[in-house]
């Protein structure tokens, strides 16, 4: 079910700038092979709202063009504050935009210019009463704050304060991720010179516990490791990532996933530019032709799914991936072997052949449980990692 | 190749301290005499291995023969002897002064005489080789030539009124060099009319020919037809081929006494045919062997154990195959009921052991766990045997001991006068005994301690360089056993003791190595899925203690599109550096772990 994920901004201001960045995000898309029409499309990455709503409806409108839309898809903008205006919002929505994604990241001034936001706390409400508005009044079909927890300084009270403030503007849906701290950044250059005070383990882990206590009793389902939403709210388009779905990928560093292997563009302008031209001089990249493969690697179907409150049934993936019953014996077992001790543990709940991170003391060690699966996948032998039998999963 | 007479012969070598430029002046010498084409030339010809170039310091001796026409009009034959230049290959580098009857003393013009190169001129000095001073690097604006002149006249007693001033880098006083080896360094002592006798310098094996052994003639001939008798191994050999490195080697028929060459003769291994071994030849012996062989004993012992046990027997046959082209590795079977199995192998030095543990990852792909460095400790039993004990974690209990004694070395600090105060805080802080401190200059002192091997083997080079800024330099040798008060400190791990941790040290310094190593560990060792107990203990007593909390948050990342791939990157690499973990009982350890006793102090 392929998808696009547009991911554009860096462009920087000026028009004629961006003009020139559209033009070569067309003449990428033209290139595209047929394929089903989009249940969801996602323009998003850097801060998109800086395009107009005239230019966002022409990137619609080439994506649509190109490979036709489902009745009722989702298609999400990212939003900055202070990027735009509430009349920008009215046109977005006129266009076709039904859900958006703001990035507030904190509701604190201090931490927001600590971070290198350039909102402020005061535009942030003002952005969220304007969505918000338009939700109630039904011309959205959901929307979406992004916040980031963990970072300097922050403690329980803290923190709680700032959960408060979002369950206040109650939106549908919900990311909440970790500070991550970069190679090559100041961040990683301060914390290297021990000035950056983050919370302990200890306060962390207290932290996302609170996170998801707070949102559960105000009705959020947890329903990804970094994502909650309320009741038919989950994002269509984030689930396709996690469910190993294909997607489209089109712009200055977009990856691309159409039919099972990730194809990331260059992230400069000068360099995308390139790129675009070789595609259209030697033919497009090999991930992109259909046929060529059809499924994601099968630890890479595991590495997504697990983040989901449902967990991963490995018999079934194991089976629609292709390996036979007697592989699927020997091989699963050994991987229930690689996590007994975190089914011990309690951190991964088995029912059957399904596997779940409990939440949230198994969703806190995500990383862990999967680098033992990593383990356990490096463990098998090469006939385990080749696809056997050519399956169309679309 | 032509015969050349005795007297057009010259034998010399160069001493230098690492980066006072050594290498590229034996370049711009094999440049200048056109041994090397300029097209052909790597940057620091003579150093042939890989980690030679890498850390731009000599292991492994290397040697070239350079045809070079004087102001005479002669046709002279110049050998250059390339020597290692780090202490832990000192008895290499005397043999190779053994070769040689002048050496250049090539010192940077602005960074003066180190304590390295001292060494190696006294030993030049008792080889009565004539030393020819160069001052190297004066193209640099930092330097002084008049000064460091002094330094030299003052500090060795040279007289430098006749120094060449040089920079191998811009080719500077190159001419000048070869004409004062022709000059000033006497030709070999015409001893063709003796039986013959040659010394090994050095050697290296060759998987496809066997061992090719470095030697100098010192008195009568070999040729290519010849059966030689080596007379410390007692082993002979029909000769497969001898010639001369130009510098690449060129077979020759016969080379006579004072001539540098190499032989192959299908030797199997390096230690067969030993540095400083007497090569003669098996029908007319010599009757005497040339003086001062000596086998290179190992002074720094550690455990190797393979991270993964399955490796075990490839770790076995690297060690095996290492050996034959390194005489000085020692190795035997380790069994450790935490470590699986491994060897305990022993070392001349801690560079020494760096560069073997270095070339069996590399060169043999192996993941290997290395033990903190260990000397030989000598234990008095109460029964009134005598155990010499390399491992620290089988040191007997007690009871059974009467007494240990430990080695000690004589060590030499050289450094400019500023760094004193900072230099004996360190010498005492590990149990040196203070005798002598020498103005060499009015700048520069030598220090000399007496001091354990064992706290020299941790980190006191790094200490030194660090508190000096990297300009002290240190040279020492072994002087004998001394009984000492030393106990057997113990970790344990999740209440395992943990062998390949156990240290020797001296009681009085228990406690504070204890608590440092424990909270050392506690830094290293990750959090895990439970707690993990940390203590140091003597015998049954627990002296010091820590532990590591459970694992119970790792960074919530989003992933959505390309994080996908970025994550998966990153889990990949946290597998791989989990794979290179060491599991003890339940408890995945760290490579870096086992060497926290070196770590002490960072």
């Amino acid at each position: 079910m392929p998808l696009g994920d547009f991911a554009g901004g860096e462009a920087g201001p000026g028009s004629s700038s961006i003009q020139a960045y559209l033009t070569l995000l067309s003449r990428e898309i033209a290139l595209a092979p047929k394929a089903p029409p989009l249940s969801t499309i996602y323009i998003g990455g850097g801060t998109p709202s800086i395009l107009s709503p005239k230019q966002i409806a022409y990137v619609l409108e080439i994506l649509i063009d190109s490979f036709g839309i489902q009745n009722g898809a989702e298609i999400t903008l990212e939003i900055d504050p202070a990027s735009f205006y509430k009349d920008d919002l009215k046109e977005y929505i006129s266009i076709g935009i039904n859900r958006f994604s703001l990035g507030a990241q904190s509701f604190d001034d201090e931490v927001l210019a600590r971070i290198g936001r350039r909102h402020t706390s005061f535009e942030l409400f003002q952005a969220c009463e304007w969505v918000e508005n338009f939700f109630r009044k039904g011309e959205l079909s959901s929307w979406n704050i992004d916040l980031i927890q963990n970072l300097p300084d922050q403690d329980l009270t803290s923190w709680e304060k700032q959960l408060k403030e979002v369950l206040n503007i109650h939106p549908p849906h919900i990311s909440i991720y970790d500070l991550a701290i970069e190679k090559g950044t100041v961040f990683a250059w301060r914390k290297g010179r021990g000035e950056l005070n983050l919370p302990s383990d200890e306060i962390a882990a207290d932290i996302c516990a609170l996170t998801s206590a707070m949102l559960k009793d105000a009705g959020f389902s947890r329903y990804e490791i970094s994502n909650y939403a309320l009741p038919g709210h989950t994002s269509r388009h984030n689930r396709v990532y996690w469910s190993g779905g294909g997607w489209w990928g089109f712009g200055l560093g977009a990856t691309s996933c159409p039919w099972g292997e990730m194809l990331e563009r260059p992230r400069t302008r000068a360099e995308y530019e390139k790129w675009v031209i070789k595609q259209e001089s030697l033919g497009i990249d090999e991930s992109l032709k259909p046929g060529k493969k059809s499924s994601m690697d099968l630890d890479e179907l595991f590495l997504v799914g697990l983040r989901r409150r449902e967990g991963i049934d490995v018999e079934q993936l194991a089976k629609n991936w292709g390996w036979k019953k007697k592989e699927r014996k020997v091989f699963l077992s050994r991987l229930e072997n690689a996590w007994a001790s975190s089914i011990e543990k309690g951190w991964l709940v088995r029912k059957g052949s399904r596997y779940v991170l409990s939440d949230p003391d198994g969703m806190n060690v995500s990383n862990h449980i999967l680098v033992e699966m990593m383990l356990w996948w490096e463990s098998l032998p090469k006939i385990a990692h080749s696809l056997p039998s050519f399956s169309v999963r679309l | 190749m032509t015969e050349v007479p005795v007297s057009r012969l010259r034998n010399f070598c160069i001493i230098a301290h690492i980066d006072h430029g050594k290498s590229t002046l034996a370049d711009r010498l094999l440049q200048d005499t056109e041994t090397v084409a300029s097209r052909d030339m790597q940057e620091q010809f003579l150093d042939n291995m890989d980690l030679e170039r890498e850390r731009g310091i000599t292991i492994k001796l290397q040697a070239a023969r350079m045809n070079y026409v004087a102001n005479d009009g002669q046709k002279y034959v110049l050998n250059l002897i390339d020597t290692p230049g780090h202490v832990d290959f000192s008895y290499e580098v005397s043999r190779s002064l053994q070769a040689c009857e002048g050496a250049l003393l090539v010192v940077d013009a602005s960074q003066g005489v180190e304590a390295q190169t001292l060494a190696n001129v006294y030993l030049a000095l008792e080889n009565d080789l004539e030393i020819i001073p160069v001052l190297n690097k004066v193209d640099l604006p930092g330097s002084d030539p008049e000064k460091i002149k002094e330094e030299i006249e003052s500090i060795i007693g040279l007289d430098t009124s006749t120094a060449i001033l040089c920079s191998a880098k811009t080719g500077l006083g190159v001419p000048e060099i070869l004409q004062a080896v022709v000059e000033r360094v006497p030709p070999p002592q015409d001893k063709l009319d003796q039986s013959t006798r040659a010394l090994i310098f050095d050697s290296y094996y060759d998987p496809y020919r066997g061992v090719i052994v470095y030697f100098r003639v010192i008195s009568g001939r070999i040729s290519d037809r010849d059966k030689i008798f080596l007379m410390a191994s007692k082993k002979s050999y029909e000769l497969d081929e001898i010639g001369v490195m130009a510098p690449d080697q060129r077979k020759v028929d016969e080379l006579h006494a004072g001539e540098v060459g190499y032989l192959a003769a299908s030797i199997k291994a390096v230690a067969d045919a030993r540095v400083g071994d007497t090569i003669t030849l098996l029908n007319s012996p010599a009757t005497e062997p040339l003086p001062g062989y000596t086998e290179a004993k190992p002074m720094v012992f550690c455990g190797l154990f393979p991270t993964d046990a399955d490796q075990y027997p490839d770790l076995r046959e690297a060690l095996e195959k290492l050996q034959l082209s390194d005489a000085a590795l020692k190795y035997e079977p380790e069994t450790s009921s935490a470590m699986g199995f491994g060897f305990r192998c022993g070392f001349l030095g801690l560079l020494h052991m760096e560069i073997v543990q270095e070339r069996l990852e590399r060169e043999y792909d192996l993941d290997l766990i290395v033990t903190a460095p260990s000397v030989v400790y000598q234990v008095n039993l109460l029964n009134g045997e005598m155990l010499m004990v390399d491992n620290p974690a089988v040191l007997p209990d007690p009871q059974q001991r009467e007494s240990i004694e430990e080695p000690y070395v004589r060590i030499e600090i050289y450094a400019p006068n500023e760094y004193n105060g900072t230099l004996m805080g360190l010498c005492q802080d590990r149990r040196g005994d203070f005798i002598d401190m020498k103005y060499m200059t009015t700048e520069r002192v030598t220090l000399v301690y007496e001091m354990p091997l064992a706290e020299v083997v941790t980190d006191f080079f790094d200490q030194m360089k660090s508190r000096t800024k990297g300009y002290a330099s240190m040279e020492y040798h072994l002087i004998g056993y001394r009984k000492n008060d030393l106990v057997r400190l113990d970790v344990l791990i999740n209440a395992d003791r943990a062998d390949p941790l156990t240290t020797i040290v001296h009681r009085e310094k228990a406690y504070g190595v204890g608590r440092g190593l424990v909270e050392k560990l506690k830094e290293l060792i990750p959090r895990q899925q439970f707690k993990i107990p940390l203590q140091a203990s003597i015998g049954s007593r627990i002296i010091a203690s820590q532990s590591i909390s459970a694992l119970r948050k790792d960074v919530l990342a989003k992933c959505y599109g390309g994080d996908i791939s970025r994550k998966k990157k990153l889990l990949q690499k946290q597998a791989k550096g989990k794979k290179r973990m060491k599991s003890m009982g339940k408890v995945d350890v760290p490579q870096e772990a086992f060497m926290a006793v070196l770590k002490l102090n960072q």
